[in-house]
């Protein structure tokens, strides 16, 4: 097929001129049986085409709505290329979503084609399908166990493609007639977004917006056709699916898919991707990972490794830089962080970004230490995602960039960002309200985040303008701040600060069960489980250590030093997007976590030494504990 | 789907059908201990069939006669009809009959990829020289092997430890890489010496998933022995009951579970 | 000041001959692998196949005719061994087989000077044991033509043997008989055939490794001596890593000649016969597993 003479405005145009162009390149990797199999450009092209000549067989129409629910696969992207060339809008869900969350989605968007990856989504869907009345037809992937399945609706991908390669032929003249009939103008995609309050609410994006936002990217960081990046976040998020769909679209550059989380690391290494996208949870995570692997080490590894990640952080910072410290550095990078490089699979990252929440500075600069070109990006799923990036040889880590290309800015007297931009999105799906709250009538859209534009240019995030708030005595308070710098000590993945209309700090910790019990392991203290281990006096203490720690740096900064923490509680379980605590992206809801721990919220500023709540299994007992103030009667006696 | 809905449901895709192994008569003895004294009962092809019975009630010898470890004093085993005399585990093995172990027995130096590859020894036929020499039959079984070890390893999702020794995992994992390597023969009749022995619960439904998997997948018959009877319930077509080296029992789960001899074995009742 | 170019010579030389150690060393990892038994006839079987080899020529075979004849002969020698002495002793402890070996060592050496005489013997391969031109006029350093071919065919046969028994059939029947037999038989590997096969291999390895020293010192009762230069490579690499004992081969070979040649004179010479076995002991105290034998690890 070839796109003759049409722009290259929609996603199905834009992969029929790869097709054309670079054919035989690879489009798609996947490992799986413990191989990595290729999907060339061409072969997707052609896929796509049988799928949508299958699907429309199927009854699929222009504007109609298509979910996707999976893991990134070929076929996961291969559907979403065959929805779009039929003109229908793709709705990628976040394949570990509850039953109810799906319905609502699939309600909301009166989806009428779902593509699962597996039995366990098929499971979830056929649960759901009384209350969704609109929903035709569901293909499924993998066959294993859907054998007992007699549903009129389902049909396997295999089944449907072998029909659809049939029908390419005949239908060749109304396929390319179907991709030629759309416009830029039209929707691509309904991403919902997690939002951290209320339901979800469905972003409409066009074809234009995306190709422009990504047209932008890939200039500013000189993308090409030999890039190699990984999917491995979940499609549902816009970030995934610039990276793994919207970029390579323009680019043409490939995308490849580890064969399960477990062996995401693994996978890395062996594809050593060149573009790299993370969020700050999944660089905490290998944070975590690093700092352990360097504590098992030996004396003269370690001690290299903390003076080079010193003399780095004062390279990086700018300040003069001695001799010394640039043979350190030096000989930290050939013989530590190379190797650590290539266990995190990042030897052939040329741009890394951070997105999807704010960075704590620290933890931007640890991997720009190490050697990986990791920048911070700032956008949100109604803007296109570049709404400002960091550039290369002008990154400060406490900002997240100039303005991407295209992007104007404008800031409420409550300093809340407004932004105005070719990648702004159509609408909130079927909700011309919230659309018109969200985006006044000039195009300007209200992101809620606090920000302010630096003189250098650069944009500085503060935090969700509702989050922001104060403590009694007036500082300023932003939870988030605080959050980050304890999510920097490994022992802790989440934290929830707390302040707003209090008269000090205190914080829920919830423990990185690896790190905390690989801890417990080498000192013998044994524990049955996550609540067990939560509890121990000697994880308290580890934990108490830490907070210390962030204290004595809070009391550094005058604005801060107030923010100190005062009080603290271990959760006995993990924070998990299952119990609605999280979003599916990892933010906190914060409203939700207040509700839910208000016990033990009130028993951190009652002053109590221990709080009873009521579990699954009848009561449990949850420590709170003073942390070290640093400096704190100075600061009473000079106030 | 549940999983007794499962089994019961005319939808199974390979249908209980005809004995495919029939014990008769079975006695085995050391010296003059009696281990397994006049058993008969009989396997259906595609069944999950159960060995249960307190400690020390003769399962494992049961289940070592019919692998060819012991061969019985008295009493003839018959497979597909055909009668087998004085056999050995190789020939049980030849004859399609895998097996695991109740205390673990994988090749502890080995990685998971390579336990199960061993697995598939007897579906390559290439000589030593031809291995020797690296001639094309012996690289092609090679090749077509590592295939379907994959697709084992996907089936019981253990893609995250393919390279890893399996000196190395946790207790649970090494019994699912033992599954494996038996699956990697593509047998007939599985064996399961207490497969789900020293798990969690939750280590438990996923054997017991697996089980089932495999069963519904490949039609592998199934013959496990358990000593605790309420998992297998679940899972199994028919149970045999031993105690003492004696059968006291044979039927459905629910034809078992109201037997009074069984109940009186399982509550200790003295005899 | 200390010349380069003659450390570098006495460092091949030493590599060279380590080459062959490993060899030799191989001849018992095999066995060692596979059936636990240290095969203290291994030695004997050196001697014995070299000396068939030179007998057969001396009959008036040709080269080309003996090789194969002794190589059946070492086929069968080895598949007897295993068929006769060690099948019988199945599940006997690990000193009984040992003695069993020590045995045999004694009979195959009988058996050998009986057949052939105890005279010592010349065996020419047709190279000769003189310094290679090219390496002499560029680099001034004297390095045997026979040592390097010696040396290239050990580390060809060392690297064969090492891939046949890694990620292959035959190499995952030896490592499972080797590691638990009732789980190798449950998947049909035959314990008697991995045996025959290795002790068969075992034979082959000792015919090649006794032509090459053979070939150097002359076929002599001596060569049953060789067997104890692999016992320190065999400390060093691990009883049961192929790559452990093709280092230590190496390690052992460059330590001697290096020591007799820079240490020896303080201490009035002759370093290279204890050396090797001074490391040996070293190793047992800092890392008694070998350089990358399996850790002991016995569960609780």
């Amino acid at each position: 097929m070839t796109t003759g003479n049409l722009s290259l405005d929609t996603f199905p145009k834009l992969l029929m001129h790869h097709s054309g162009e670079r054919g035989e390149r690879p489009a798609i990797r996947e490992k799986s049986r413990g191989i990595w199999r290729t999907v060339t450009w061409r072969e997707l092209a052609e896929e796509a085409a049988a799928l949508a000549a299958a699907a429309s067989a199927r009854g699929l129409q222009r504007g109609a709505h298509v979910a996707l629910l999976g893991d990134n696969r070929p076929r996961l992207y291969a559907a979403m290329c065959a929805a779009q060339w039929l003109g229908a809008i793709v709705v990628p869900l976040y394949q570990d979503a509850t039953a109810d969350e799906i319905a609502s989605s699939i309600e909301s968007a009166k989806v009428t084609h779902v593509f699962a990856e597996n039995q366990e989504q098929v499971d979830k869907l056929l649960e759901i399908l009384p209350r969704c009345p609109t929903v035709r037809c569901i293909v499924y992937d993998k066959d294993r166990g859907m054998r007992h399945y007699k549903q009129p609706e389902l049909v396997s991908y295999a089944s449907l493609l072998q029909q659809g390669r049939q029908l390419a032929a005949e239908k060749r003249d109304f396929l390319q007639a179907e991709a030629a009939r759309g416009t830029g103008q039209d929707s691509a995609f309904v991403f919902f977004t997690s939002g951290t309050t209320g339901p979800a609410k469905g972003v409409v994006l066009t074809h234009a917006s995306l190709i422009d936002r990504a047209r932008v990217a890939a200039a500013t960081e000189s993308l090409k056709d030999t890039d190699v990046a990984m999917a491995y976040l979940p499609p549902g998020w816009i970030g995934q699916n610039l990276f793994s769909y919207v970029q390579p679209m323009v680019v043409g550059y490939c995308v490849c898919c580890p064969e399960s989380s477990e062996t995401m690391l693994a996978d890395m290494r062996e594809m050593g991707p060149t573009y790299f996208l993370a969020t700050p949870r999944v660089l905490e995570a290998l944070l975590t990972q690093v700092t352990m692997r360097m504590e098992d080490t030996g004396g003269f590894n370690q001690r290299l490794y903390r003076a080079g990640m010193a003399a780095a952080h004062r390279i990086d910072a700018g300040k003069t830089v001695s001799l010394s410290d640039r043979i350190t550095a030096a000989a930290c990078s050939l013989l530590i962080y190379g190797p650590l490089r290539d266990v995190l699979g990042m030897s052939n990252v040329r741009v890394a970004f951070t997105a999807g929440d704010a960075a704590a500075p620290a933890l931007v600069t640890f991997f720009r230490a190490l050697g990986i070109n990791l920048k911070q990006l700032y956008g949100s799923t109604e803007t296109g995602f570049f709404v400002a990036m960091q550039r290369d040889g002008q990154v400060k880590p406490d900002t997240v960039g100039p303005v991407a290309d295209g992007v104007e800015l404008k800031f409420t007297e409550q300093r809340e960002i407004l932004v105005r931009s070719p990648g702004m999105f159509k609408e909130y799906h079927r909700d011309p309200e919230t659309t018109a709250q969200a985006r006044n009538a000039d195009g300007w859209f209200h992101t809620g985040d606090a920000g302010y534009l630096g003189d250098d240019g650069h944009l500085r995030i503060i935090d969700r303008i509702k989050y922001v708030g104060a403590l009694n005595d007036g500082t300023a308070h932003s939870p988030k701040l605080l959050e980050n710098k304890l999510k920097f000590i490994p022992y802790i993945k989440e934290a929830v600060a707390f302040g707003d209309g209090r008269d000090m700090v205190c914080a829920l910790i919830d423990i990185d069960m690896a790190a905390v019990g690989r801890w417990a392991d080498k000192r013998s203290i044994s524990y049955t489980g996550h609540a067990d281990l939560a509890s121990q006096d000697e994880v308290y203490e580890l934990i108490a250590e830490g907070i210390a720690k962030v204290n004595a740096d809070l009391a550094q900064e005058p604005a801060l030093a107030k923010s100190q923490i005062h009080r603290f509680v271990i959760l006995h379980g993990e924070l998990s997007p299952d119990d609605g605590v999280l979003t599916r992206t990892g933010k906190l809801r914060r409203g939700v976590i207040a509700e839910r721990y208000r016990a033990l919220v009130d028993a951190m500023y009652g002053g109590a030494k221990e709080v009873r709540i009521d579990v699954e299994a009848g009561h449990a007992d949850i420590k709170v504990r003073d942390a070290e103030i640093i400096g704190h009667r100075q600061i009473r006696s000079a106030a | 789907m549940n999983i007794s809905a499962i089994l019961q449901s005319s939808q199974r895709a390979f249908p209980v059908g005809a004995p495919i192994l029939e014990l008769d008569s079975i006695s085995l003895r050391f010296g003059g201990v009696k281990a397994l004294t006049n058993i008969s009962f009989n396997v259906l092809e595609h069944e999950v069939r159960a060995i249960i019975g307190p400690n020390g009630a003769g399962k494992s010898s049961m289940l070592n006669v019919i692998n060819g470890v012991y061969v019985p004093q008295e009493g003839s085993i018959t497979l597909r009809g055909e009668r087998l005399a004085g056999m050995k585990p190789t020939d049980a093995a030849k004859l399609g009959i895998a097996r695991t172990f109740q205390n673990i027995a994988l090749f502890k130096g080995m990685s998971v990829l390579d336990n199960i590859m061993a697995g598939r020894n007897l579906r390559m036929h290439a000589s030593f020289l031809e291995v020797a020499l690296q001639l094309p039959r012996a690289r092609r079984e090679e090749a077509e092997s590592r295939e379907a070890v994959e697709e084992i390893i996907e089936f019981l999702e253990i893609e995250h430890i393919r390279k890893t020794p399996v000196s190395r995992l946790p207790y649970g994992l090494q019994k699912r890489v033992e599954l494996g390597r038996a699956l990697a023969a593509e047998p007939k009749i599985l064996l399961l010496d207490e497969p789900m022995a020293g798990m969690n619960i939750e280590e438990k439904q996923d054997m017991c998933r697996f089980i089932l998997d495999v069963n519904d997948h490949y039609g592998t018959t199934i013959v496990l022995i358990e000593h605790d009877m309420g998992v297998v319930m679940d899972i199994s077509d028919r149970v045999v009951v031993l105690d003492y080296g004696k059968k006291i029992g044979d039927g459905t789960p629910e034809e078992v579970r109201s037997d009074q001899n069984v109940i009186d074995a399982y509550l200790g009742v003295p005899h | 000041m200390l010349d380069f170019w003659f450390f570098l010579e006495v460092l091949v030389g030493g590599l060279l001959s380590g080459t062959m150690y490993a060899l030799v060393a191989l001849g018992f990892v095999l066995i060692y692998k596979a059936s636990s038994v240290f095969n203290f006839a291994q030695g004997a079987m050196v001697f014995f196949a070299v000396l068939s080899f030179v007998g057969f020529m001396e009959l008036g075979l040709p080269f080309w005719a003996a090789l194969p004849v002794t190589v059946g002969l070492m086929i069968l020698v080895g598949m007897g061994t295993e068929r006769f002495v060690l099948r019988p002793l199945v599940n006997q402890s690990e000193d009984t087989l040992l003695m069993a070996t020590i045995g045999l060592a004694f009979v195959i050496e009988g058996v050998a000077q009986l057949a052939w005489g105890v005279d010592v013997r010349r065996l020419d391969l047709g190279i000769r044991d003189e310094p290679i031109n090219w390496v002499m006029d560029k680099t001034g350093m004297l390095v045997s033509q026979l040592d390097v071919t010696a040396a290239a065919v050990a580390g060809i046969m060392v690297a064969a043997l090492a891939l046949l028994f890694s990620h292959t059939k035959v190499g995952r029947g030896l490592r499972a008989v080797a590691d638990d037999h009732a789980a190798a038989l449950s998947i049909g590997i035959p314990l008697k055939h991995i045996w025959m096969l290795v002790w068969a291999t075992a034979g082959v390895v000792a015919l090649v490794a006794g032509m090459l020293w053979g070939a150097r010192s002359g076929v002599q009762f001596a060569l049953v001596w060789v067997a104890l230069k692999a016992l320190p490579v065999l400390i060093i690499g691990g009883f049961t890593s192929v790559p452990g004992v093709i280092l230590a081969g190496l390690i052992v070979g460059a330590v001697e000649k290096l020591g007799e040649v820079f240490i020896g004179p303080f201490f009035g010479g002759g370093i290279e016969g204890w050396a090797p076995y001074m490391l040996a002991v070293l190793f047992l105290l800092i890392r008694p597993e070998g350089l990358f034998g399996e850790k002991i690890i016995r569960r609780v």
